[in-house]
């Protein structure tokens, strides 16, 4: 669209499955009528031949020939609609109804206002009471968010995601908490074809007063403040961040389950092990401060269920679970964070280290083997963009650490130390925020 | 006796007409809710560039937008193209960084030396 607005004419040729998000991205870009040329699905790895067949076939969703298609697309005169300019409004009523309960709840169903699951339609009287767990004004926006970089930034007012905390079910003492998730402006439902995962943690005094759970079941649906406070986050992230519409905005091929409550734990920061410091300390927040910290990343595996031997030695190995275009969370359960403490790592900043040096990776497979190094980190290093362009050039035989820098590698401790397992997520920490903020 | 009925009956029917009409009013009861939807920003309308009225004399650029190995495609683009429509000269390029990487330079050289793209191709 830039090279439109450059007064180039240009014709781009997409794959089908992207039809409706390509018209979805011109017309929130200004250009509504944009002419595509549609070509069957996909392209990757597709012999020339094939290719040669598709260009000179029919456009699977209009039906013309491609080839003429394209030159349509540069030739043919503009229609009025096409040479249109103003401006479209796009807002929305405050309220809703009257209707009842029932037809309600079928509206927001119909219109993908929500997970699926049954929400609590978020009257006035009770978005005025989750608003009575801030003292935020209700017009005061907290953020802006998007579904990806190619799609339009939606901003939000602390009402707004107390509407979503209401539907989540949230009480208005999590309020504060989801706000600060919401002030991070990141989604939890970020749209590609390979079905992000958001996770959060939450860190401080916060955890307690609202009743969080860190111990037993941390992980699993036994909370109402887990449950709630996670869920919010995707309501949040699908009305106020413009994701969702799956095959329009929402592209992930298969999706992710951990978006339902994006895995919304807090550290178990009692069970810590000496000179282990908390997540948001690591931050540079104060130990007294509630934080919220926000990871993307695509899932979360069972790591070992390991009763004797040495543990460390067990991290690297499954570390290479993790893309390297990925980070690493590990979810240490207390009994494990206490044998890799006697095993010698006095810190959690020890452990990164020596996983980071210790988790290495053939660089023949980090170039090959990695849809997205290719995708985007390989361009880079043409460039001549650092680390990659000097990666590129070390030796086909070369070793180098699988992530790209330690940091990129997290440690927490969750859980109620009854069994010495842990849990191995491939999210990368994006932003920390105060809750104390949003009081 | 015929009338002691008939006021039996016509009592029982006006408790249970009252009994549904009770029911119902209370199964319907509309209620108020915020809207949970976000504000977009406003879309701002831009005109389309003006059509190449003819392809002869002109050169028309063929964009490799970089997903990986999807080049085959604008290859053969710039195949059959040349062969169907010699009349125009038909330049193949890659854009340079990742596709969702933003390219400049590629598009001022379009915008000095081109008269038209053909972009692709995403997967």
């Amino acid at each position: 669209m830039k090279l439109e607005k450059m007064g180039v004419p240009t014709a781009p040729v997409v794959t089908m499955v992207f039809a409706e998000l390509v018209k979805k991205v011109a017309y929130n870009g200004g250009m509504p009528n944009k002419r595509f040329t549609f070509v069957p699905h996909p392209i990757v790895a597709v012999p020339a031949s094939v290719c040669r067949d598709y260009l000179q076939g029919n456009d699977p969703i209009t039906g013309k020939i491609v080839i003429q298609e394209i030159i349509e697309a540069l030739t043919k005169p503009l229609t009025e609609p096409e040479k249109k300019v103003g401006f479209l409004e796009r807002a929305e009523p405050r309220l809703l109804g009257p209707d009842t309960a029932g037809s309600l709840q079928n509206l927001f169903l119909k219109n993908g206002w929500t997970d699926y699951l049954p929400i609590v339609l978020p009257t006035e009287e009770k978005v005025a009471e989750m608003l009575k767990g801030t003292s935020r004004k209700p017009d005061e926006v907290v953020g802006k968010m998007q579904a990806s970089g190619a799609h339009p930034m939606w901003s939000y007012t602390v009402e707004k995601v107390a509407v979503n905390a209401v539907m989540a079910g949230a009480k208005p003492e999590y309020f504060p908490v989801i706000l600060a998730i919401a002030s991070t402006g990141v989604t939890s439902l970020f749209t590609s074809t390979t079905s992000f995962a958001r996770a959060v943690v939450v860190n401080g005094p916060i955890r307690n007063k609202i009743g969080m759970n860190s111990g037993i079941g941390s992980m699993g649906p036994f909370n109402h403040a887990n449950a709630t406070i996670g869920r919010a986050w995707t309501l949040v992230s699908l009305n106020l961040g413009g994701s969702g519409m799956p095959g329009v905005i929402y592209q992930g091929s298969q999706g992710s389950t951990v978006n339902y409550n994006n895995n919304c734990v807090p550290e178990n920061e009692e069970a810590l092990p000496s000179g282990w410091e908390p997540l948001h300390v690591q931050k540079g927040f104060k130990p007294e401060e509630s934080v919220v910290s926000v990871f993307s990343g695509w899932g979360i595996g069972r790591a070992d269920f390991n009763r004797g031997g040495i543990i460390h030695v067990q991290i690297p190995f499954f570390l290479q679970t993790c893309s390297p275009f990925a980070g690493a969370t590990l979810y240490l359960d207390p009994l494990v964070a206490v044998r890799l403490k006697e095993e010698g790592f006095d810190t959690k900043k020890d452990l990164v280290q020596w996983a980071y040096k210790s988790s290495l990776i053939p660089i023949e497979d980090y170039w090959n083997k990695y849809q997205l190094i290719r995708t985007f980190n390989l361009p880079k290093g043409e460039k001549g963009v650092e680390p990659y362009a000097s990666w590129l050039k070390l030796p086909k035989d070369a070793l180098k650490p699988r992530f790209e820098k330690p940091e990129d590698i997290t440690v927490l401790v969750v859980g109620g130390g009854t069994n010495p397992a842990w849990q191995l997520g491939d999210f990368k920490y994006i932003a920390s925020a105060s809750v104390d903020k949003w009081r | 006796m015929r009338k002691g009925i008939n006021w039996s009956f016509i009592g029982v029917f006006l408790v249970a007409s009252l009994l549904v009409v009770y029911a119902s009013q209370a199964e319907e009861a509309k209620i108020t809710v915020l809207n949970p939807r976000g504000a977009p920003p406003p879309i701002h309308l831009i005109p389309m560039a003006p059509r190449l009225d003819t392809l002869a004399g002109k050169t028309i650029y063929i964009v490799d937008a970089r997903f990986p190995d999807t080049y085959q495609l604008l290859e053969e683009i710039q195949r059959l193209f040349a062969k169907k429509y010699p009349e125009a000269k038909w330049v193949l390029k890659k854009k340079s960084g990742a596709y969702a990487e933003d390219d400049p330079k590629l598009w001022a050289e379009i915008k000095e030396k081109g008269d038209g793209m053909i972009m692709g191709v995403g997967h």
